[in-house]
This record gives structure tokens, sequence and C-alpha cells, in this order.
């Protein structure tokens, strides 16, 4: 696991460590053995598939589960057992979990009501907040009279109201059409840099958590696989899952021969950018952006290159996607002489000559585009 | 989605186009559209008078042994007692309505209301944390738990208080225990504490059920929620779930005063002849007293008490319709 230290901390103390944070229900293990440290003022979204833990990680650390076994601080305080009153945190639930007998007012009041901020200063600071998240003029209306995106502003403002020093969000675009969802995912990155707080963001939508974060965590079956920039993650997966997960990818089934070198089960050995342990099964991932497409026998000498046959075209308007079947169909006087087929998929800019379907090709990719994963 | 909500024209928001209820009820009906086709309108008018005559018998049975005996109790109420006790259906008088102002009959009254408002506040309280309980439980453990609280309002209702008249006996087991304590007999049969503990046990199940309904219903995240904005879990309690379960809350209070305020078999049984309550007064009244005008003026004024109730129950639970509706 690639543990990338957290990008320009705020202070030297990190908003939340994790040392060997599991979490088990009766029989289930939620999370298990995750080890996590988020910078103060990160942007920090925990990304996985549904059921991988993510949820109950971010609970753990508002107080809502109290883990099973491990080490848990919030700004150098041991929290692992504290009721989640008692934690400077704050969480935008999944469905915003809004109090439906309240006002869009008394709501964003109720955490500065229960520490016992009441008046003119209570008062004033539930019209910030609303300002905040641009919902003036809604104050006396019931969360059953707002919107989603309102309803989302309200589950923010209710949390940031109180100032907490950390920010937890639940899926909180799950909720949004997409146009929304992606106008949100602005004003939150937008609203994250105005007032500073770190946000701990739970997602399953890989492409928000690039396109938001700071640093992503991926787990899946409750264990942390990778954490890095959104880069680090994409370019440099750390894992067959990470690899799959993150993006689209063609993984090309193989051995490893050297500690860089895959031989691939469509034939070839190719090397790619990172190295493994010599002699295990593994995966070449290479992103369908990096594969270059030529006519059958033009590719370029140096870089791996394998030959096959157009199955499949898609216009997207701004790209053609390309199927190309490679292995054991390919014609006499192909490369690759394997025993097994695979397809790859492949991305063109529209300006190039379109490729039809059957058409012989020989695909290319530069090795420092490409990543060894284990299983 | 928005919410399943009665087409209720007061309720209704202008932002909300509500196309099943048209302002003003056409020849059709109201849940006819604009424009139908002759054979649809047939069909429309075949169901309603299928529907009609399939109300017809439970409609007759309720007229015959319901609104006619009510109407002639309200009939009676206004009506004179002659002197050998019978009753003369004329000479119109609210005399028997202010009789209810006397000292005795106000008296009885008033100790009637408030075994009923004690009996109302000891099922609250003995309830909501067993509909808590009950609520908070596995779903299958749930349905097994709720059978062990239906059995008792299964059972006959005359055994039951029986039963509890043994338990509070002086030779009974609560007499001896006490005896063996140390403190002495303990005479607490024919007292009005009987007879509002047998009205407990007799009207709980009907406090447990509305409020097992509310707080099954309950979205518990709300609670977290609260916990997460600092609310300890005893104000989480009253800031949340309490609010949040106010419908079956009144609901299930609405259920107990009622029967409990008009009850007649417990204090009989459980009751001394110093806890006369409205019920057993008003069955004096046809019965012993042969005071028929009385006892009707008393009947209609226990309907009263018990459609006041009803009403605010149904405004309660209209209220909890609107403001949860949306949000679960």
């Amino acid at each position: 696991m690639s543990s990338a230290p957290p990008p320009d901390a705020g202070s030297s103390v990190p908003a939340v460590e994790m040392h060997g944070i599991s979490k088990r229900f009766s029989d289930v293990v939620a999370v298990d053995g995750v080890d996590l440290q988020i910078g103060d003022g990160e942007f920090f979204a925990l990304l996985g598939p549904s059921g991988c833990g993510k949820t109950t990680t971010l609970r753990m650390i508002a107080g809502l589960d109290i883990p099973s076994e491990g080490r848990l601080a919030i700004f150098g305080e041991e929290v692992a057992s504290w009721p989640p009153d008692r934690r400077p945190v704050n969480t935008v639930f999944q469905a915003y979990a809004l109090f439906p007998h309240m006002t869009v007012a008394q709501n964003i009041a109720f955490g500065l009501q229960m520490r016992g901020i009441r008046g003119p200063d209570a008062d004033r600071q539930v019209a910030e907040a609303t300002a905040l998240v641009q919902l003036e003029g809604m104050e006396h209306r019931r969360p059953s009279q707002l919107s989603g995106g309102q309803q989302q502003r309200v589950a923010l403002a209710r949390a940031l109201v109180n100032h907490p020093k950390v920010l937890l969000l639940d899926e909180p675009l799950g909720a949004l059409d997409l146009k929304l969802r992606q106008e949100m995912q602005v004003e939150l990155k937008a609203l994250q840099r105005e007032v500073g707080i770190t946000f701990v963001f739970v997602t399953h939508d890989q492409e928000e958590a690039l396109a938001m974060s700071d640093r992503v965590g991926v787990m899946s079956e409750g264990r942390l696989l990778q954490v890095g920039t959104p880069a680090e993650v994409y370019e440099h997966p750390a894992s067959r899952f990470v690899a799959d997960f993150i993006g689209r990818t063609n993984l090309l089934e193989g051995t490893t021969e050297s500690p860089s070198a895959v031989r691939l089960d469509v034939g070839a050995v190719v090397t790619a950018a990172n190295e493994l342990d010599a002699g295990s099964p593994a995966a070449l991932s290479v992103r369908p952006e990096q594969v270059r497409l030529h006519r059958r026998g033009e590719a370029p000498e140096g870089d791996p290159c394998l030959d096959g046959v157009i199955t499949d075209a898609t216009y997207l308007g701004h790209a053609f996607v390309y199927t190309v079947a490679v292995g054991r169909t390919v014609g006499a006087g192909g490369t690759s002489s394997g025993d097994r087929a695979a397809t790859i998929t492949a991305r063109s800019e529209t300006g190039s000559a379109a490729l039809a379907a059957g058409e012989p090709v020989s695909v290319s990719w530069s090795p420092a585009a490409t990543t060894v994963v284990a299983d | 989605m928005p919410p399943l909500r009665r087409a209720k024209p007061a309720a209704a928001q202008p932002t909300e186009a509500e196309p099943d209820a048209p302002a003003s009820p056409t020849p059709t009906g109201p849940e006819a559209p604009a424009s139908l086709t002759p054979a649809e309108v047939t069909a429309q008018r075949r169901r309603r008078r299928t529907g009609t005559l399939m109300a017809t018998p439970g409609a007759l049975y309720l007229l015959i042994f319901f609104v006619v005996p009510l109407g002639l109790i309200t009939v009676y109420s206004f009506a004179t007692r002659t002197s050998t006790g019978r009753t003369s259906l004329s000479g119109w008088n609210l005399n028997s309505y202010e009789r209810i102002a006397d000292d005795v009959i106000g008296g009885i009254i008033a100790r009637s209301a408030w075994l009923a408002f004690l009996t109302t506040v000891l099922c609250l309280v003995a309830a909501y944390p067993f509909a808590y309980y009950l609520a908070t439980r596995p779903p299958r453990l749930r349905a097994r738990l709720l059978v062990l609280v239906m059995i008792p309002f299964w059972t006959n209702g005359l055994v039951r208080i029986f039963a509890i008249r043994f338990l509070l006996g002086s030779n009974g087991p609560a007499s001896a225990l006490s005896e063996a304590m140390g403190f002495g007999t303990f005479r607490i049969l024919f007292t009005p504490t009987a007879v509002v503990l047998g009205m407990v046990y007799g009207f709980l199940t009907f406090m447990v059920l509305p409020l097992y309904v509310a707080l099954e219903r309950m979205d518990w995240r709300l609670v977290e929620a609260a916990r997460d904005l600092y609310a300890s879990g005893a104000k989480a309690f009253w800031r949340v779930t309490v609010p949040l379960t106010r419908s079956g809350i009144v609901a299930g209070c609405v259920l107990v005063f009622v029967p409990s305020f008009g009850s007649y078999v417990v204090p009989e049984i459980l009751g001394g002849a110093k806890t006369l309550l409205i019920g057993s007064y008003v069955a004096r009244q046809f019965q012993a007293a042969r005071n028929w005008p009385l006892g009707a003026a008393l009947s209609v004024l226990i309907i009263v008490a018990m459609l006041v109730a009803v009403a605010i129950n149904q405004r309660n639970s209209a209220n909890a319709e609107r403001t949860q509706g949306v949000t679960r």
C-alpha cells in the first residue's frame, strides 16, 4: 500500500488518525485493520463499492459505531470510546436525516441549542450558515417542502454551523440527479476551501472521488487497499481491484517473469512501470486512452505491441471506443501467438481516421503508462 | 416520490397540482375526470352501485343497533321522569342536563375523569418503554412478542378482572407478601387505587399498540443525527423521538382515556361503594333509580367526551401525516 503523506498539512497533528481499526458485527467483519491518517484541512474521499466498509469507517469517526479494535484519534485526542455528542465532528447523512418536525432554521440551530448556544448569538450563526449554503428565505419551511438539492444544503448548514473540526459526508450527493450532482461537486469543493475544515467524504462513485478530493482511500471488503492522490491511484493502482474499480482499464492476465516483466497469456512479454515478485500470477493494467491503434504492421518499434482485429467501434462524439480482439483469434503473421484470447478497449480522438469493425490492427502502448498488479 | 396523501381541499397547497381533487364536484362525482365516454360512465355507475350494495348489510346493522338506540338515548335525555319512576315522553326539558352540575353528579364526573387521567398517564409511562423495546427488536422477535401482548387482550375481560381481585384481596398473595415483609395486611381492594390498577391492566394494550406502530415507523437515523449534533441520549429522546411518535402518544391516550372514563365493569368489581364512577352511576339510573332521562343525559355526555377525543386524534394524525410525509 503506497501511503503518501497528506499534502500541505495545516498542522502537524493529523485530523483523523486510525491504527488497526476493525469493526465486527456478530460474525461479519465490516472493517478490517484500517490504518489511515487524514491531514488537517484535507478533502479526503473514502471510495469503494457498497458493503466495502467505508460507511462503517465514517460512522466510527462520528462515534455512531464503536470500533471492535484499534485506536482512533481526532486531532490527537483518543476518541474511540467517546459518544458521538462529545466528538468535534459532524455528519452530513446519506438521505440527509433532517428533522421533519422542525423548520429549516430549527434544524440548523439544533446543534447550537444542544451546546447551550441560544439567543441572538445563535440566530446570527444560523443566519450565517443559511447564507453560506444560499438558503435565505427558506428558514421557515419544513424539510418536506424542499427539493432534494435544498435538503442537501440544509444538511450541510446544520453540520457546518457547529464549526466541526472534521466534517463527515456519507454519500451526500447520491440522492441527486446527475446535473445537480455535478454542480454540487464544484460547490462542495469550493465550500471546503472557503471554510477550511477537513472533509471526509464517502462515495461509491469513483469519478466523484477523483474530481473532488485531495486524496482518495480505496476500500474493498473491509480493507483499505490504497491511499493516494487521485493521479497516483489512477495511474499506479496498487492492486487488480483498484485498477479495475478506478476508471476503465484493460487487464491482461499473465505471469511475472522478472520483477517488471510480465508474460501475457495472449503472448508477448512486456515490461511495466512498476515491479512485482517474479513467478506469480499477475495482470497488466493498460488504460484505454493509453492504447494506441495502428494499421497492422505499422506499429513503431520498441513499445509493447499486440496484433488483433477490431470487433466493435463505438462513436461517442468526442472519441471512438474500439474493442480489439487479440491473442488466439489473430491470423497468421501476427506477433501474438499465445493460447488465450483477450479483448482490449482503446479510445481515440475523433480527429483521427475512423477504423471499422473487422479491420486488422496492431495495438501498442508505452510501458511507462502501464502497471502490473498482483491478484 | 410524493407522499400518499388524502386529497383534502383545505390542506391542499396551491403549488401542488392535485388532478384528483377538482374544485367543485361535477354531476358524475368527484373522481370522474372531465371527459369520459358513455361506456366509461356506465361502468363507473355500475361500480358505484355494487359498492353501495356491498355496504348495505353492515350499514343496516349499524343503523338498527347503533344509530337508532343512540337517537333514543338522546331523545330520552330531554324527557321527564314521572313520580312513579316512569319516563314521560312529553314536556321536553333540560332538567337532566342541569343536574350534571350538581355536587354529587359533578363529583362523580370529576372523579371519573381524574381516575381516567391517572390510568392514561400510568399506561403511557408503562407502555412507552415497552413499545420502544418491542419496536427495536429484530422483526421476527417483534412479531412473537406482539402475539404475547395480544394474548391478555383476547382473554375474557371478566376473568382478568376477577384475577386481579384475587391478587389484591386481603387474603390474596399481594397481601400475604406484604404481611410476610412486616408491612401488615394491605387494603387496596375496593379503593380507587384498585380501580386504576385494574383499568391500567385492562387498557394497556390500547396504549402499547399505537405507540408500537409509531415507534416502529420511527426513522432511527434521525436519532443518530441528533446524537451527532451534540444531543445526549436523553435529549435526543425528548427532542426527536417523542415529537416524532406524538401521533402514537395521542392515539394511545385517547384510546385509553375514553373507555376508562366510561368504564363500568372494572369499577363494579374492584371499586368499593365509595368509588362510584360515571359508568356505574349511569347503570344505576337505568336500573335501581329508574331515572332514564338522567342516565340518558349522562350517556350523551360520555359520547360527547368521546367525540371530542376522537376529533383530537383525527387532527393529530392528519398533522403527523403532513409534517412527516416526504422525508420518510
